[in-house]
């Protein structure tokens, strides 16, 4: 006999009454409440210039979008992984090596854009490959081997790029990046939304729409749910484990790509520490550490949050180094508060 | 029987409500020194709950508690304990990677005088209690060597060393086999006669006559019924205490056979696994032949260690890796599954030993886990058809008469029977023509037990083969046609259920000759009350 003596044959009708309902929808959409408050502090005590909230100008609500842009679509790719039940603590350093890679690709082997990004994503991918392999198929646990592959990619990066930082200046010549990678960097709808956070919201939408109504995601969810049940379910554990690597990989290549473009540059050092970045969004989201709950909505909502909160700190010049104590605070926080939410 | 002591702990008028579910309604329950009290009733009955309020896990209840003649109030499981009640949980609380010894002084290590972890002092200490309660076992081993049974043993005394007068045991025998039944059996003597008083909570009919001295059916949340040893050990003890449980008479819940077997669906001819590396504890097949028709059940008999679930799992490509030797046929093939997925895609199907270790994802909603081993069929280009699916589940949930409020309910919310049937459903929707069966109703109660009989019954009538691993000999000769029985991971003997009964499959699992002995020492002849009351309605 197991433990479910305690529980009703079935559920009284209307759940469980109307307070619970009303907790239990907090909990859903923590991350988005989270957020809403960050927002409504940052607009009631921005600081003002002329009259105008520095804070809600449209200027600098898409500088917010585009400074979380990186670690959100890091932060995309380590949702999934996060969601089988793993953890990738490679994609600081696989954003550098990408970043590396885009700058000396086009300015030192005079690589076009396409062929550039084409190659440096297929690293990325190739990367999480590999570690997929190693985890899902030798069953080495994800925070080992990524542990490794963060060592790798650093040094990867450092050895491509000669333990410099590449600048990428644009032209035709030798020497110089096409000038269409400096796209990244710029802004379009009327010089209103950047680059980087228009491929973000392409990102976090693809992701949303796929994990809703893929059967690939059922599997995802499954294996982060009971591992066991779903192998023998039926469920290519090994498969699906390496795919969401992969994916962790591709987006972590592809947030490098626009570090590059951004910073016109691709140094060694980039990224350093985005991982956990990312694993903060994710947590702050409401994905569990434990895998087989969560959501791309609430990964996007953290990484804003951190965004908004980052801002907000910086409009008013907080010391960086304090900015560091809130941020970690507001983690613990949105932690803490997973431990209250109510079992479903 | 009141003898003018007091009782060790008395309950008066419990009542305890989960939103506004009623788990337990104005109970009154004693425990006196030196008496096994038997706690009976189907799942949701309210045991569970009756002894999470004694052990200090549920403190906003009604009604009072009385330990000793003084009134208490648990607020916390560590109020219970310094009173002296403690509950033996079915998961036991014990770490695997330390000792015996550490286990039972965890922490309280005993300590020397600069600070370290008195060792020998805490091994010598560990050995008395040991012999003291009849317990043979080095202190210094593992407890994660043990086995499941040894663990218990160790539980019981981790419980005892801290003076606990009281003793709650949740089904202690479930997952034991039949010699460390007795082994337990001995100890539950030990200390009954030191006084102790033991709640003992279980499904087999069987103990409860051996080792009761009272028992109290609880039904819906109240005592319907209590019992005597003289009660318990009448001829009709196993229906009159059934009856109770269910409230009506129990009907019989064995099929009657109404198929005749078609063509062959399986053929298992000398299967042989080679592990590539060997795990402890695991007995791979060495040689096993069955075969299954059309609309047949065939059991696979056993002791605990003679290698069901190994075979059930190499057969389903889930088992350990390894070269096969000996042929399979499904459907006149030869196959070969190398996972779980390969042999889905060939037909068959597994409903594995331990839903919530190995079938569910207990906080996922019943949709997610009901429809996991069909996604990918019914995807069109990746996709998910919402309606497809909502469809197909709800007509499986409504075939197999799950009782759910919503599809989108989490699956741990359901009673134990409910989630078995979740994990057939998600079977039975992947249409199989061999369905692998590995001891389905363990731990799920008299009622849902009948209606997972029947709904075997009924998928051998829709044509499907069914092989089914089970230790309860009543359930392999009631509902099998044939018997299949292992012995050190070989088939060893085919019994015709038709002709054969428990003693005869008893006898073939322990070796030919020692029918009467085996009885006598219990083995694993797990007779389930109502079972047992379908017997002798039968008789």
């Amino acid at each position: 006999m197991t433990d479910t003596d305690t529980r009703p044959e079935s559920p009284p009708p209307g759940g469980t009454g109307r307070r619970t309902d009303v907790v239990a929808a907090l909990f859903r959409f923590q991350s988005l409440f989270g957020l809403v408050a960050v927002f409504v502090v940052a607009v009631v005590f921005s600081p003002h210039h002329n009259g105008e909230i520095l804070f809600l100008g449209s200027d600098n609500l898409f500088n917010v979008v585009r400074a979380v842009s990186e670690i959100g679509i890091m932060a995309v790719g380590m949702t999934f992984v996060i969601l089988v039940g793993g953890i990738d603590l490679s994609v600081g350093a696989v954003l550098g090596l990408a970043a590396v890679g885009s700058a000396v690709l086009m300015v030192e082997d005079d690589f076009g854009v396409f062929a550039a990004v084409a190659i440096v994503l297929a690293i990325g991918l190739g990367f999480g490959f590999l570690q997929g392999i190693a985890t899902a198929l030798f069953g080495i646990q994800a925070f080992i081997v990524t542990l490794a592959g963060m060592q790798i990619a650093r040094g990867l990066a450092r050895i491509w790029s000669g333990g410099q930082g590449v600048a990428i200046a644009y032209g035709d010549g030798p020497d110089e990046a096409p000038v269409a990678f400096s796209l990244l960097g710029e802004r379009t709808f009327n010089g209103l939304v950047p680059i980087p956070a228009l491929i973000f919201a392409v990102v976090a939408v693809v992701a949303i729409v796929f994990l809703r109504s893929s059967a690939f995601a059922r599997h995802v969810y499954a294996i982060g749910g009971n591992e066991k049940a779903a192998r023998l379910s039926g469920v290519p554990v090994t498969r699906v484990k390496v795919i969401v690597f992969c994916v962790a990989g591709f987006l972590a290549a592809l947030a490098g790509i626009v570090h590059a473009g951004q910073l016109n540059q691709g140094s060694p050092n980039d990224g350093f520490g985005y991982e956990l970045d990312a694993i903060a969004a994710v947590v702050i989201g409401g994905t569990s550490l434990m895998g087989g709950r969560g959501s791309v909505t609430g990964t996007v909502a953290g990484a804003l949050l951190l965004g908004v909160l980052n801002n907000f700190l910086g409009l008013h010049g907080v010391d960086p180094n304090v900015q560091l104590l809130v941020k970690g605070l507001v983690i613990v926080v949105a932690a803490g508060l997973q431990r209250l939410r109510p079992a479903a | 029987m009141d003898d003018g002591v007091s009782p060790l702990v008395e309950m008066i008028g419990i009542s305890k409500s989960y939103g506004g579910v009623r788990a337990c309604r104005d109970i009154d329950f004693t425990v006196r020194a030196g008496e096994v009290h038997a706690l009976l009733g189907e799942n949701g009955a309210g045991k569970s709950t009756l002894m999470r309020v004694l052990s200090g896990d549920v403190a906003d209840h009604d009604g009072h508690i009385v330990v000793a003649g003084r009134p208490v109030r648990f607020t916390a499981p560590v109020d219970a304990q310094r009173a002296g009640i403690a509950m033996i949980h079915q998961e036991l609380d014990l770490v695997p990677g330390l000792s015996v010894a550490e286990n039972i002084f965890l922490g309280r290590e005993l300590r020397t005088r600069v600070g370290a972890v008195d060792r020998r002092r805490t091994n010598a200490l560990t050995r008395d209690l040991l012999t003291r309660c009849g317990i043979a076992l080095d202190p210094r081993r593992p407890v994660g060597e043990l086995r499941t049974g040894e663990q218990q043993l160790v539980a019981i005394a981790k419980a005892l060393s801290l003076d606990a007068k009281v003793l709650i045991m949740d089904e202690p025998t479930s997952a034991l086999s039949s010699a460390e039944v007795e082994q337990t059996f001995t100890v539950i003597a030990e200390l009954r006669r030191a006084g102790a008083g033991i709640v003992y909570i279980s499904h087999r009919m069987d103990e409860i006559g051996r080792i009761a001295d009272r028992a109290t059916v609880l039904r819906n949340g109240a005592v319907v019924a209590g019992f005597d040893a003289g009660e318990l050990t009448a001829g009709n003890a196993a229906e009159t205490v059934a009856e109770a449980m269910v409230g009506r008479p129990v009907q019989a819940m064995f099929r009657t056979r109404a198929v005749e077997p078609g063509e062959e669906v399986l053929r298992v001819t000398d299967l042989v696994l080679r592990p590539r590396r060997e795990r402890p504890g695991r007995r791979e097949p060495d040689g096993i032949s069955v075969t299954v028709r059309r609309g047949e059940i065939v059991g696979i008999g056993g002791l605990l260690g003679s290698g069901r679930t190994e075979f059930l799992e190499t057969l389903f490509g889930a088992g350990t890796r390894g070269t096969l030797g000996g042929t399979i046929e499904l459907r006149g093939r030869r196959v070969a599954p190398r996972s779980p997925r390969q042999a889905l895609a060939l037909g068959m199907a597994l409903v594995p030993e331990d839903r919530r270790v190995a079938g569910l994802a207990i906080d996922h909603s019943v949709l997610a886990n009901t429809v996991l081993s069909i996604v990918d069929r019914i995807a069109a280009a990746g996709v998910v058809p919402r309606a497809r699916e909502t469809g197909a589940v709800r007509r499986i949930v409504a075939e197999l008469k799950v009782k759910l409020n919503s599809v989108e309910d989490a699956v741990g919310t359901l009673s134990g029977g409910n989630q078995q049937k979740v994990v057939f459903g998600r079977m039975l929707l992947t249409e199989p023509a061999l369905l692998l069966l590995d001891e389905p109703t363990r731990g799920v109660d008299v009622g849902a037990k009948a209606e997972i009989y029947a709904l075997l019954g009924r998928a051998a009538e829709q044509g499907i083969g069914v092989l089914l691993a089970s230790s309860e000999l009543a359930e392999l000769v009631g509902v099998c046609d044939r018997v299949v029985v292992l012995s050190s991971g070989r088939s060893v003997r085919e019994l015709d259920t038709r002709h054969a009964g428990e003693a005869d499959l008893l006898a073939a699992s322990m070796g030919e000759g020692s029918t009467a002995q085996a009885v006598d020492s219990g083995l694993d002849s797990g007779v389930d009350m109502a079972v047992a009351a379908d017997l002798g309605g039968e008789a």
